[in-house]
């Protein structure tokens, strides 16, 4: 069976995005005219019960005009790139631009920029269409029959067509894939988990992912209950990054000018230990780093946190200006380390334990309170009692109330960078750690 | 020449379904505007107005799914996309196990259309923009806000759907909302306090009867109060619940476990599974002989309520719990025949064209009560009458949730007595809804829509309201919502 594979969809071509902004920008009447165009190829192989549930397929392309008379702006978007529709939607942009209150936080579109180029589209991520997608659903499907275990996960890949363009000389385009695994093994009650993205398809390892699931679901079946109170705990890097996900979206500095942040009146101060370090590597081949922001503004390395001080703070265009700041660092590449002597594995931490409850996700993390960013939420798939060096025993999962500028005051043990994804964050490179207090508040049925 | 129609072009897709041999298919094509006014710290931050357009076609193929779908409406796209749907609807059944099987519908040929009596979408911008200034202008009036926000959404979804059974079906559907937020800071500390109107399928006439100003004022008022207010002492509190704060914990708590499709596991990699398995049908009981939580597709001005889902099924009013018990489940035409039953409750939505439908929670109620919602306060000697959304979270199989709000207030003796601040109550679905001793009369009788409820994978979100009374709950655990620095 042939799909059309890279024959279908054509995807706006650089030549093409170029037309279509200079069509815009030479036919508008206002001050200054910014187009985004956002045309996406995707499709996922989902799988539940060990077959497949759903599989599809889609391609949606956007694109958004915003355009300025003095000061006043708008912005139209449509999906349908025929002549007549970009027409449209630029004159629906100008007359929403005419009536609108003038902003004062207004500023024209950042001018031309020589963007990185960087490696964010393979080609074998953008060839791989839903044969390939199948094959690994199958393979996951396949390992997990063999055990007697039922396996729920998707694969999914995408490329998609990223421009920007202005009547300041701004021009922008890149060609960005990305490819997906996740797999939930159940073993009747219990459950284990994995979880990979990476810019090449071929990098998901879905075997030894899926073997790993596999291997954290038959351990988590004989579960026992342990009350709540304060354990030490040793946090997978996908726990990590659900707790970091929460700190990194705080740092807003209109926020913290405001002094309605977690963060107010702390920045050049000592946030979490001293040899944490968090920076944006969109250089690394490993991360997903793009070439330029959405709002057209150059991706770039940037250290946030830098041995436990917190250095930057995330601008938007008005407030950097205000604040004297001239570069806006960008935070899609982000990469937590820890300075000093890394342990090599989970499995290593896990053997320097003396007793600590060892988590490898969390779930539903919400903030309970943004002014000292408390978070709540559960364990899932795979939550487990350590004692003298080994597992001992899977547990019940727990609701835990911490802040992770609490917990993360001194790390014990850490290991080096890892690949983390979860539900709700996007791939990070965080250490599993051993933190030497973790509050659990109560516990749930299973 | 003229542009071809929609139905030229879902007679087009369908006929390449039938010749590929599938035994079922359907074309959605939906052309959706939306204008989002956004206005922040006294200035209109944002106007975008969006249209999209497209299309997404489903094929079952030896029981087994493909969907693709695709911006370009055209007559060269629409049947490579349709094509394209058979071959992955074809893979699939190459590994496919069990054979999907539809339950029955009977075929619809219908027009479905929001009555309105302002179009939202003509209302002067310029109109729309004073009166979020004003709003916000009038929380800032407050000593002590520091921030506010003021917005206004609409949306228009015209849409068809062709099935190889003979069904069409036309959308002409709105939906409006508008809301603000304010922000007081005292002594280093900061909180909120916010107004919403529902999101409801009717016209502008829901932000005029809504008065954003007087509501602007209010919750300023209120949120200077709120943190001022004293920090609640942990411990058990009898809780008198408002019907906004209940939507989401009839959302959470027991909307997403009736999901009959993350019963039989097919969100165990996501959004989780449900401790509403179908062996519990007809005799678990979820809550007190006061707990009556009927889905309603039917109610006018709901969210769910479209005349019919997008498995063409028509919009139904069933129980979900009757008395306590729990006795229905949120079903679609694929997982309705797997617990026996021969017609789907018509819950299936997508967000749009390029999404394929999923099992969607219903508008499922609180059904109301016979006290006031004076009565329900005054038989409470120490507790807490909790308003608005806050914190919410809970585990993956709807079992051990915790909820915040927006506004708290202490009862004592019978009496609201003052604002408490940094409440969160925790606890275990059916104990908490067994707890529950009291509902309020259909007087207070309010409806609440979710537009983000995400779900499904790649995600997707929902739309449906779940309405209540106000509700008293007894002994439920409370705790600070503070850290220790």
């Amino acid at each position: 069976m042939m799909l059309h594979g890279d024959q279908w969809p054509n995807m706006t071509s650089r030549e093409e995005f170029r037309f279509l902004s200079e069509l815009v920008l030479t036919r508008s009447s206002a001050d200054h005219t910014m187009i985004r165009v956002h045309d996406r190829h995707a499709g996922t192989t989902r799988f539940a019960n060990n077959q497949v549930i759903q599989n599809v397929d889609g391609r949606c392309g956007n694109v958004a005009v915003t355009v300025s008379f003095g000061g006043r702006q708008g912005t139209a978007s449509t999906t349908d790139f025929t002549a007549g529709a970009i027409q449209e939607t630029l004159s629906r942009a100008e007359r929403i631009a005419k009536i609108t209150p003038v902003d004062p936080e207004y500023l024209p579109p950042p001018g031309p920029c020589s963007f990185p180029a960087r490696d964010t589209a393979k080609p074998e991520t953008m060839t791989a269409g839903a044969p390939r997608r199948l094959e690994y659903a199958n393979e996951a499907i396949g390992q997990c029959r063999m055990e007697n275990l039922m396996a729920a996960g998707t694969v999914s890949s995408s490329t998609a067509v990223v421009g920007v363009a202005a009547n300041t000389g701004l021009f922008g385009y890149e060609r960005r894939g990305e490819a997906s695994f996740s797999l939930t093994v159940q073993a009747g009650e219990a459950t284990g988990w994995s979880a990979a993205t990476h810019r090449s398809i071929n990098h998901l390892k879905v075997q030894e992912r899926t073997l790993a699931a596999i291997s954290q679901a038959k351990r988590s079946r004989d579960v026992c209950e342990l009350p709540t109170g304060r354990y030490p705990v040793i946090l997978e890097p996908a726990a990590v990054a659900g707790l970091w996900a929460w700190l990194i979206r705080s740092l807003d500095a209109k926020s913290y000018l405001k002094r309605t942040s977690a963060f107010a009146g702390r920045l050049e101060q000592a946030i979490v230990d001293r040899r944490i370090t968090l920076q944006n590597s969109p250089d690394h081949v490993d991360l997903l780093g793009e070439g330029f922001s959405a709002d057209g503004l150059p991706s770039t390395p940037s250290r946030w946190i830098d041995h436990g001080v917190l250095r930057q703070l995330a601008y938007d265009r008005f407030t950097a200006k205000q604040q004297g700041v001239t570069t806006i660092p960008t935070l899609e590449a982000l990469e937590l380390s820890l300075e000093g002597s890394p342990v090599d594995s989970i499995h290593d931490l896990v053997k320097q334990t003396e007793r600590a409850i060892l988590v490898t996700n969390f779930w539903y993390i919400r903030p309970v309170n943004l002014r000292d960013l408390m978070l709540t939420g559960m364990t899932r798939d795979g939550t487990f009692l350590v004692e003298n060096g080994e597992i001992v025993s899977a547990v019940k999962n727990f609701r835990f109330h911490e802040s992770p500028l609490d917990v993360f005051q001194h790390v014990d043990l850490w290991t080096a960078p890892m690949e983390a994804v979860n539900s709700e964050t996007r791939k990070v490179l965080v250490p599993a750690v051993a933190l030497p207090q973790f509050h659990f508040t109560s516990v749930t049925r299973f | 020449m003229s542009s071809p129609t929609w139905d030229e072009f879902a007679e087009l897709a369908l006929k390449r379904i039938v010749a590929s041999g599938a035994e079922y298919g359907d074309i959605r094509i939906q052309d959706s505007r939306t204008q989002h006014i956004e206005g922040e710290d006294r200035r209109i931050a944002s106007i975008r107005d969006a249209k999209d357009i497209g299309f997404g076609v489903r094929v079952l193929y030896h029981g087994a799914w493909g969907f693709a779908a695709s911006s370009v409406l055209s007559l060269e796209e629409v049947p490579r996309v349709a094509d394209l749907a058979v071959e992955i609807a074809k893979g699939s059944a190459s590994i496919a196990l069990e054979k999907v099987r539809l339950a029955e519908e009977p075929i619809h040929r219908d027009r479905v259309i929001t009555p309105c009596r302002i179009n939202p979408f003509t209302v002067p911008l310029e109109k729309k923009s004073d009166l979020l200034l004003s709003a916000m202008e009038a929380m800032h009036r407050q000593t002590g806000i520091v921030r506010s926000s003021a917005s206004l959404w609409a949306r228009r979804d015209t849409k068809v759907f062709v099935s190889t059974e003979g069904s069409r079906i036309e959308w002409d559907l709105l939906t409006g909302q508008g809301e603000c937020t304010a922000t007081a800071l005292h002594e280093g500390r900061f909180a909120s306090r916010s107004f919403g109107t529902p999101h409801l399928r009717k016209g502008y006439e829901l932000i005029e009867e809504a008065d954003l100003l007087r509501e602007g004022s209010r919750v300023a008022t209120q949120a200077i109060e709120k943190v001022e207010a004293p920090v609640v002492d942990a411990g058990a509190f009898d809780l008198v619940l408002d019907p906004e704060h209940l939507s989401l914990t009839i959302h959470e708590s027991c909307g997403h476990p009736s999901e009959l499709d993350r019963a039989l596991g097919y969100e165990a990699n996501y959004a989780g599974t449900s401790f509403l398995t179908p062996e519990k049908l007809g005799s678990f009981r979820y809550g007190s002989r006061h707990v009556n939580l009927v889905a309603d597709n039917t109610e006018q001005e709901t969210l769910a309520a479209t005349g019919y889902d997008d498995d063409g099924v028509a919009c139904q009013q069933w129980d979900i719990i009757r008395h306590g018990i729990f006795v229905g489940y949120c079903t679609n035409r694929e997982v309705a025949p797997k617990i026996g039953e021969s017609r789907s409750r018509g819950s299936n939505r997508a967000d749009g064209w390029g999404s394929v439908p999923i099992v969607r929670i219903a508008n499922i109620g609180l059904e109301p009560g016979t006290a006031t919602v004076d009565q329900l306060i005054a038989d409470v000697k120490r507790g807490i009458y909790i308003e608005g959304h806050g914190s919410y979270s809970i585990d993956q199989r709807r079992y051990n949730f915790q909820f915040g709000g927006d506004a708290f207030w202490l009862i004592e003796n019978g009496r609201r007595i003052h604002m408490l601040r940094d409440v969160i109550y925790h606890g275990v679905t059916p104990e908490f809804w067994n707890s529950c001793d009291g509902v309020a009369d259909r007087s207070t009788r309010r409806r609440y829509g979710f537009i983000t409820c995400g779900k499904g994978q790649p995600g997707q979100s929902g739309w449906m309201t779940h309405a209540a009374s106000s509700a008293r709950f007894r002994r439920v655990e409370v705790i600070r919502g503070e850290g220790h620095r």
